[in-house]
């Protein structure tokens, strides 16, 4: 959605110019540490400072500005259809479920149940028929999996559901490699996927200040085949950062910055998403906080400090601590994503979906959020002021007295001026009570039905899910 | 002439200038009246209103449809005999004494219209007096009396008292509704119909009337 409103800013132009040079710091003297001798080595040759005893690699400041000069500031997660490409750094904001979780609230049975691989399907299916959910991050763990096909089956089976533009945890190199097989198959040719990358792989530090060579394996893999990535800080304020706001922007943002220059050595130009997923931990007990409002503000400072570099941000909002769609749910997941948006983030992922720190997902939770989102979207396109819509001439037309309804005045203006929610319920309280009491959850529980009941069959062609099956016999049955 | 597609578009559209004059021009052609009210009007009627159950078309759009058939109906009822084209019944309808809200009674007013009821508004603050003499002039079959305000609902009993004084309680069917007005407050002052909106309002005047 394209912002008319003046975004909103935490950070003055001071604190923002304080931080960076503090991050620089800890890049310049504190370091990264990198958990693989050959990457190492790579970083080494390309110019860093090697600290050998302790594995650390250190970002002197102008080699640090030299590689990341290198890092596009604008570029395009693909749809496989065009018709939702996610363009990003055009001052555009775009959102995405969160992935990953290991946990349903099913709410057939009412309880949590494990996730598994059909949960993708049905994510991605929910995802594909939800307008304000640009792309599709793999929801869950496919507990009725083996390990060594995950991902195959995982982009397989997100692929098949949905045309928007794909993107993903991987394990493993091999887990990117076999999506990637697989999507250069499903695109035809190698350099159809690299000039139009439809998915895309996210990968983490480890808080504070280390990257495992597992995960620069994956990076070093996906740059190198022009696989969009992020390497996502997600450091805890209070546990595995500091306990200040600041504090903990300054080291993620040291891990982000980090996380863009290794892209870079590794391929020059190589797609990277400036990533932020800062938290906190609730320290009376120790309990890990995704959803509080300190997560909002800092997520929205972390724009700001992308912006710096002219990177586009991969940042979060949209998540909650509750265990159900319920009031605490809504205001949580309210409060981040609209922060976040109003501060204009390129993609905020976990933005739907999303339940019990990031643990749990719900379908309804994905349609209630689509709505979320829709909102926060009409509020980001701000009020439009012209000649028409001051709407001199109806208010001297109408008069007195009279009423706007039948005017041809309201009959143009009135589908773009309003946001029609879906769910929320604005009947009034006896037509409610006709209805069996409706409430935005039994009534997100429907469309959930709906849109899975339509939804189920694959999207890819017959023929083509025929050869894939047999290319890649990996491949399970829903 | 059987084609109404250019009639039909028009009312869809709410488009009354056009409707007018695609009416006149079957009249000119010498296309049958109950065709044109069939095939034409009331086609289209039937396709706003399936536009509307399913979210295509809002109520301002389904209205001006509404109010584009009574412009044409203007038209072709001159030309029915008096006994050929009966309209749904005759509905005298306002906001009670005191109140000067009309934004609902007015939705009312305009769906009742579009649905064939022969509509008198009186406009707001009525009181008892002028809702019971209009209702004698008029004949009325309903009298529907719309409030905002609980402090004004009283008003609504009131009136049906009169209607009763005037000895014609009989004779109408009483209809309320307003944001304060209940199913329980209806029985309570034994008004007919109570009907939570407009939508809602045109189904329990035809059920009044028996009227499909």
């Amino acid at each position: 959605m394209p912002m008319r409103l003046p975004p909103y800013r935490p950070l003055s132009p001071e604190d923002v110019r304080k931080i960076d040079q503090t991050s620089r710091r800890i890049l310049e003297r504190v370091g990264i540490r990198i958990l693989e001798q050959s990457h190492l080595n790579i970083l080494k040759a390309a110019g860093a400072i090697i600290d050998q005893s302790d594995q650390k690699v250190r970002f002197e400041a102008a080699w640090l500005d030299e590689i990341l000069a290198r890092a596009p500031s604008q570029f395009i997660l693909y749809s496989r259809d065009g018709k939702n490409d996610v363009h990003l750094g055009k001052g555009k904001v775009y959102f995405a479920n969160g992935g990953r979780v290991f946990r349903i609230l099913d709410m057939g049975t009412g309880g949590y149940r494990l996730t598994m691989l059909r949960d993708v399907a049905h994510t991605a299916t929910l995802v594909h028929c939800l307008d304000n959910i640009s792309l599709y991050i793999i929801a869950c763990q496919a507990h009725d999996l083996q390990p060594q096909h995950y991902h195959l089956n995982d982009f397989y089976h997100a692929l098949n559901h949905t045309t928007k533009h794909v993107m993903g945890g991987c394990d493993s190199r091999e887990g990117a490699e076999q999506m990637w097989e697989l999507s250069v198959f499903i695109a035809g040719e190698e350099e159809e996927l690299r000039e139009k990358p439809f998915v895309s792989v996210i990968t983490n530090p480890i808080s504070p200040l280390t990257i495992d060579g597992n995960t620069l394996d994956i990076l070093s893999f996906c740059c190198s085949k022009s696989i969009p990535v992020t390497c996502a800080p997600a450091p805890i304020s209070g546990a595995t950062a500091p306990a200040t706001l600041a504090g903990t922007l300054c080291q993620m943002h040291a891990e982000a910055l980090a996380g863009v220059a290794i892209c870079q050595v590794f391929s020059p130009g190589a797609k990277v998403l400036y990533g932020a997923v800062p938290t906190t931990m609730d320290l009376r007990h120790m309990e890990y906080t995704m959803s509080s409002v300190e997560m909002a503000i800092m997520n929205g400072a972390a724009v700001q400090l992308a912006m710096i570099y002219d990177f586009p941000i991969y940042a979060s909002g949209g998540v909650t601590e509750a265990k159900r769609p319920d009031i605490q749910s809504g205001c949580e997941k309210t409060f981040s994503n609209l922060m976040v948006a109003m501060n204009g983030a390129d993609l905020i992922h976990l933005a739907a979906g999303m339940l019990d720190s990031g643990n749990s997902i719900s379908y309804e939770q994905y349609v209630i959020d689509n709505e979320i989102i829709g909102m926060i979207n009409r509020i980001l396109s701000g009020i439009s002021v012209n000649e028409g819509t001051l709407g001199f001439g109806v208010i001297e037309k109408v008069g007195p007295g009279g009423n706007y309804v039948m005017e041809d005045h309201t009959i143009e203006y009135m589908k773009e001026e309003f946001f029609y929610p879906d769910l929320s319920v604005r009947c009034n309280f006896d037509i409610w009570e006709e209805r069996g009491r409706p409430s935005m959850l039994s009534r997100a529980n429907d469309l959930v039905d709906e849109i899975l009941d339509d939804g189920r069959e694959g999207l890819l062609d017959t023929d083509l899910i025929l050869e894939i099956k047999k290319k890649f016999p990996g491949i399970q049955n829903l | 002439m059987s084609d109404f597609k250019g009639l039909t578009e028009a009312v869809i559209k709410g488009d009354i200038q056009t409707a007018v004059a695609e009416t006149q021009t079957a009249l000119d052609a010498g296309a049958n009246l109950q065709d044109i009210l069939d095939k034409g009007l009331i086609a289209a009627m039937d396709q706003v209103g399936e536009k509307f159950s399913t979210g295509q078309m809002f109520v301002p759009q389904m209205l001006r449809s509404a109010k584009t058939m009574q412009e044409c109906m203007k038209l072709i009822k001159p030309l029915f005999q008096e006994d050929e084209l009966a309209t749904k019944g005759k509905v005298v309808i306002g906001t009670v004494r005191q109140d000067l809200h009309d934004i609902g009674k007015n939705l009312v007013a305009m769906m009742m219209e579009g649905a064939g009821f022969a509509i008198t508004d009186l406009g707001v603050d009525v009181s008892p007096k002028d809702f019971t003499q209009k209702a004698q002039e008029v004949g009325a079959d309903i009298v529907a009396m719309s409030a905002l305000l609980s402090t004004t609902m009283p008003a609504m009993r009131e009136t049906i008292e009169a209607l009763q004084e005037a000895g014609i309680r009989d004779k109408v069917k009483v209809m309320i509704g307003g944001a304060p007005v209940t199913e329980n407050f209806a029985s309570e002052i034994k008004a007919d119909s109570y009907a939570p909106d407009a939508g809602s309002a045109v189904i329990a005047a035809k059920k009044l009337l028996s009227i499909s």
